[in-house]
């Protein structure tokens, strides 16, 4: 599962101007680079125009889905992900990256070439692996891995439990036999004296 | 050809026009002229009135209250429109309980009202049986009538009550979709209530704004899809966040049992323990016994010498003496 694609609009006017953004285009030949990446644009700028404010939206297109998330600040973000990456840790991501833009730039620094955002390209790698962008996953990952831990550590403790059943019936056994040794040799020890 | 005086029965038809029109229009103006008139009527003629005057006292009566009756019913069925029309709205926010109640309460006063009154004229006409069959039948016909017409006002009135009951069931469903998740949240535990504060107010926020959305009552149906689509997103966090509450309840539940299988197998081990105790203490006990009669073996040849000695000597003594 990949990430294409994260582009930043400013939706104010009618038409979404490109605040910024990164493109994954490793996965297309050489000479196809600059046109797919063309199109991407294009294609954020539609659904970013589309996309009503404090709006979730999700486009699947062959098998590339969209998801914009607008906000009414007048700003809206744009994911180019292929159809495994799971829905929710890409609209998660878009809001965290909203979140973060609009903390960084004021609202008057919001022109294509006055903003760099590095930070993003290091976001698009990173975000690769969904696991990464998402605490929800992260966490249930280290539950399922703790409650592994704790099916082996009871089933350790099964076998301690049949090895402490083995000791108790030898240690049994040995008192027995001890006290049958005790007995014996208090006989021998009796008031009959050996002729 | 013959030229015939009608100029009697002409008068006659005029005076019959005249009076049936004072009488049946119900106009307010000639009911208030007939008003005038009866107690002139009244006061003018006593006792032996002819019956044409009587009649005519009767059948202002009674036609003065059948209007009355037909225009309260009239009144009823516009209000009953309106209120139709109020019931029938489908919108989830705009909705105005208040209004609704007070038509329906007011509807049917109305309707007990309009009851009483044909009980009444129906016993007004019980009571003044004229002679006149066809007045009569006239009469009852007419009661009959005002009768159907306040039954059918009646059904009406029944079919708007079903049909508001019905759409505030629906529109009590819709809500509860719209503010279902809201709602599902409300029934977590406390203890988990940390985690989820920051969570429910967002969603909050979030049906709020939605609320917003709904009563600026623009395209509906699109509005309800975008809505969904937030809802999803907000019910897969919501579902996340739900396995992970019970993955950890779950785990807690393994701790749990791996505590009280723990607490077990001391039980065991403290038997083990006893047993060891008890082996110890039989063995040293066997030693102790061994060597008492390895003592007694090593002292007892002592005492064998002695035996024997004494044998020897009572064996020399017999040899010597025989």
């Amino acid at each position: 599962m990949k990430i294409y694609s994260i582009t930043v609009f400013s939706t104010e006017n009618e038409e979404a101007v490109n605040l910024t953004g990164e493109y994954e285009l490793s996965g297309f030949g050489f000479f196809q680079r600059g046109s797919v990446q063309e199109f991407m644009k294009f294609f954020s700028k539609t659904v970013a125009e589309r996309t009503r404010p404090g709006q979730r939206l999700s486009v699947e297109e062959n098998n590339y889905i969209f998801y914009s998330y607008a906000r009414t600040e007048g700003i809206a973000g744009v994911i180019i992900c292929d159809n495994e990456y799971p829905q929710r840790v890409a609209l998660s991501l878009l809001s965290k990256i909203l979140d973060e833009f609009l903390g960084k730039f004021a609202r008057n620094t919001w022109k294509p070439q006055t903003i760099s955002y590095p930070e993003l390209k290091n976001y698009l790698i990173k975000y690769q692996d969904p696991k990464e962008a998402d605490q929800i996953i992260k966490v249930q990952e280290q539950l399922d891995e703790t409650k592994q831990v704790m099916n082996k550590t009871i089933e350790s403790l099964l076998q301690r439990g049949e090895k402490l059943d083995d000791l108790i019936d030898r240690s049994q056994e040995i008192s027995f036999q001890s006290k049958a040794f005790y007995k014996q040799a208090r006989k021998t020890n009796s008031c009959c004296t050996i002729s | 050809m013959s030229v015939k005086d009608r100029t009697s029965e002409f008068h006659a038809a005029v005076e019959s026009i005249r009076s049936r029109s004072s009488n049946g229009h119900g106009s307010f103006q000639a009911r208030h002229n007939l008003e005038h008139r009866r107690p002139l009527l009244n006061g003018n003629n006593t006792g032996g009135k002819s019956i044409n005057g009587s009649n005519g006292l009767n059948k202002g009566e009674f036609s003065r209250m059948a209007g009355a009756i037909g225009k309260d019913i009239s009144m009823t069925t516009a209000k009953l429109q309106k209120l139709t029309k109020l019931a029938k709205r489908k919108t989830l926010f705009d909705d105005r309980p208040v209004e609704i109640s007070e038509l329906t309460y007011i509807i049917k006063q109305d309707i007990a009202k309009i009851n009483k009154q044909i009980a009444l004229l129906q016993q007004y006409v019980r009571d003044h049986k004229k002679n006149n069959k066809q007045a009569d039948e006239h009469s009852s016909n007419v009661v009959v009538m005002l009768q159907s017409k306040l039954a059918s006002t009646s059904m009406g009135f029944k079919d708007v009550l079903e049909i508001r009951t019905q759409n505030m069931k629906e529109s009590k469903d819709r809500r509860e979709q719209f503010m279902f998740s809201s709602n599902q949240r409300a029934d977590i535990p406390a203890a988990n209530s940390p985690l989820y504060n920051t969570q429910k107010r967002n969603e909050q926020q979030n049906t709020d704004f939605l609320a917003l959305d709904m009563s600026s009552g623009q395209v509906q149906q699109q509005q309800l899809q975008f809505i969904e689509q937030q809802d999803n997103y907000i019910e897969s966090r919501a579902t996340a966040i739900e396995s992970i509450e019970s993955t950890i309840a779950e785990l807690g539940n393994i701790f749990q049992q791996l505590a009280q299988m723990v607490a077990e197998q001391r039980e065991t081990v403290q038997r083990i323990d006893a047993n060891t105790d008890d082996i110890q203490t039989h063995v040293e006990g066997a030693q102790k016994e061994l060597l008492k009669y390895y003592a007694s073996i090593s002292s007892n040849r002592w005492l064998m010498v002695k035996i024997f000695a004494v044998i020897i000597f009572f064996f020399l003594i017999f040899i010597l003496v025989t």
